[in-house]
């Protein structure tokens, strides 16, 4: 078998491999997962029992709508069982477990997350996958700002720069000004952080060390944990602030690394379809979605991960398949990559809302700082959307002056109107992992 | 740009023999850590090498069997 531009790939054949042998290989390895669960996860034989399914019954391609499909919920009800604490919804002897990690409980009680040494091994493949495609190589000197800690987050990055052959720097328990002055002394070409993160830091570099992140020598930086590296003006900002080429992708503790940007840097992500197979599903009906820019809620299976298998998960993330990549990969890219939470996809006034759309705008306009806070609440029957922004301290405007045109490119933008509040540069809060900018207070109103 | 001939079905008999040999030293380590669980380490990464090669060899064997058929 020939492959061509085989440095481009981590997998050149898998990477490139014909749709229609790439949905052989899914489909074969979806009835093994399926099979696995259904034997040795009780969580998993209960659910597939009740809803009167058994892996004999995936014959097509089309069965795979037929497997019952996973919520965050069905992990915390199997984890109050025995054994502790991850409950029946594992699959291997306890003693088989060698990782431990947990969701961060954003949405409610923390999921906890068993790996074998394989799964974990397993995690580390799929990240080489993203960094290779990426543009990491083994002359990267890769720093990792991150809390090395319960959450998943970089860990498994980390592992994966190792296995790449980078030399990984971890940035733990240092402050950001300390983590500045690491990268400066030891010259790091690449990191990984969340893209509020990456802001913060080029933020703190001009304020404390006086220069801009552009002067340091990381030229590669990895986004991941919100939608900002897919979100243009978000990545804009952080390119122009590092002079550094930025990168999207989505994972998550229960499911893996399963996509990532390319360096051609196509609008979107493109789904592993080696690892892990992701159906985008309508929201409301729950049938699936093949036509393209069509927005649809993702459901991911994990093909390879055995301790806690996760299949058929409804991630309630938000996405639409875009058009092919110019990259030469034949794994499906998703248009602008996450574009938000069903959860958090929500009606005002009566109009379908994204916070995400918000964050174009603000991030848009160069007056503005990063920063920014969105909050729904209500005035009596009316639904009122609260803005707070920060005026960047040479914006050169008054507040009176920038309000009328950001008012107007959130209107054409969101087809909605807001309660704008200026507040002092640096006052709103900042973050290190993940960002809580936006919050719906309606129901504290009923 | 690198334009490479791989030899999946090779590649997939030496995984299997390597897999193999690390399944039969675990048979005769008589329980010994520093074998067992080096072992371990090394059958975890060859799990990778069957993911990145061998499910799909699998396919294409089976395919090149039914056109054998047909």
């Amino acid at each position: 078998m020939a492959v061509k531009n085989s440095d481009r790939y981590w997998n050149p054949v898998l990477e490139t491999l014909p749709r229609e042998k790439l949905r052989a290989m899914q489909f074969n390895k979806f009835k093994r997962i399926v099979e696995w669960g259904f034997h040795n996860s009780k969580m998993y034989r209960r659910k597939y029992d009740e809803a009167g399914f058994e892996p004999g019954d995936l014959k097509t391609w089309e069965d795979i709508g037929k497997v019952p499909m996973l919520q965050k919920d069905d992990y915390r009800s199997a984890q109050a069982k025995e054994p502790w604490p991850y409950g029946d919804s594992l699959c291997v002897p306890l003693e088989k477990v060698t990782e431990y990690h947990q969701t961060s409980g954003t949405t409610g009680q923390p999921v906890y997350q068993p790996d074998t040494w394989q799964d974990w091994e397993w995690w580390s493949e799929s990240w080489a996958y993203i960094l290779w495609a990426q543009g990491f190589r083994n002359t990267d000197r890769v720093f990792i700002p991150f809390g090395y800690n319960v959450f998943v987050a970089y860990w498994a990055g980390h592992y994966a720069c190792e296995k790449i052959g980078c030399e990984v720097v971890p940035g733990g328990i240092l402050n950001t000004e300390e983590r500045l002055l690491k990268i400066q002394e030891l010259k790091a070409t690449a990191l990984m952080a969340t893209p509020t993160y990456v802001l913060n830091m080029a933020d703190t570099c001009k304020r404390v060390l006086g220069k801009d992140a552009s002067e340091l020598t990381v030229r590669r930086i990895l986004c991941a944990g919100e939608p900002g590296a897919s979100v243009p003006t978000t990545k804009k900002r952080m390119e122009e602030a590092w002079g550094a080429k930025v990168f999207d992708h989505v994972g998550a503790t229960e499911i893996g690394a399963w996509s990532y940007e390319c360096t051609f840097q196509p609008g979107g992500i493109h789904v592993n379809e080696a690892l892990f197979l992701v159906e985008l599903v309508d929201i409301d009906t729950g049938l699936p979605i093949e036509e393209l820019n069509k927005p649809g809620k993702i459901v991911i299976t994990a093909f390879d991960r055995f301790a806690q298998p996760c299949i058929r998960f409804d991630s309630k993330d938000v996405s639409m398949w875009g058009e092919a990549c110019a990259c030469g990969r034949t794994f499906r890219l998703l248009k602008g990559g996450v574009h938000g939470r069903v959860d958090h996809i929500t009606k005002v006034k009566g109009v379908l809302f994204s916070p995400v759309s918000v964050e174009e705008v603000v991030r848009g306009m160069p007056q503005l700082g990063d920063e920014y806070e969105l909050i729904v609440s209500k005035k009596g029957d009316v639904d009122v959307i609260t803005l707070k922004v920060e005026l960047v301290p040479q914006a050169g405007v008054t507040p009176q002056e920038i309000q009328p045109e950001l008012e107007r490119q959130l209107r054409l933008k969101t087809n909605l109107a807001y309660k704008i509040e200026f507040h002092p540069f640096g006052s709103l809060p900042r973050y290190e992992v993940k960002a809580k900018r936006f919050k719906d207070l309606r129901h504290e109103h009923k | 740009m690198l334009a490479a001939e791989v030899n999946l079905k090779e590649m997939d008999a030496l995984i299997k023999e390597v897999k193999g040999k690390i399944e039969k030293l675990v048979e005769i380590s008589g329980g010994m850590q520093c074998v067992d669980r080096n072992c371990d380490r090394i059958l975890a990464s060859i799990k990778m090498l069957e993911i990145n090669i061998c499910d799909l060899q699998e396919i294409l064997e089976k395919e090149a069997v039914q056109l054998n058929r047909n």
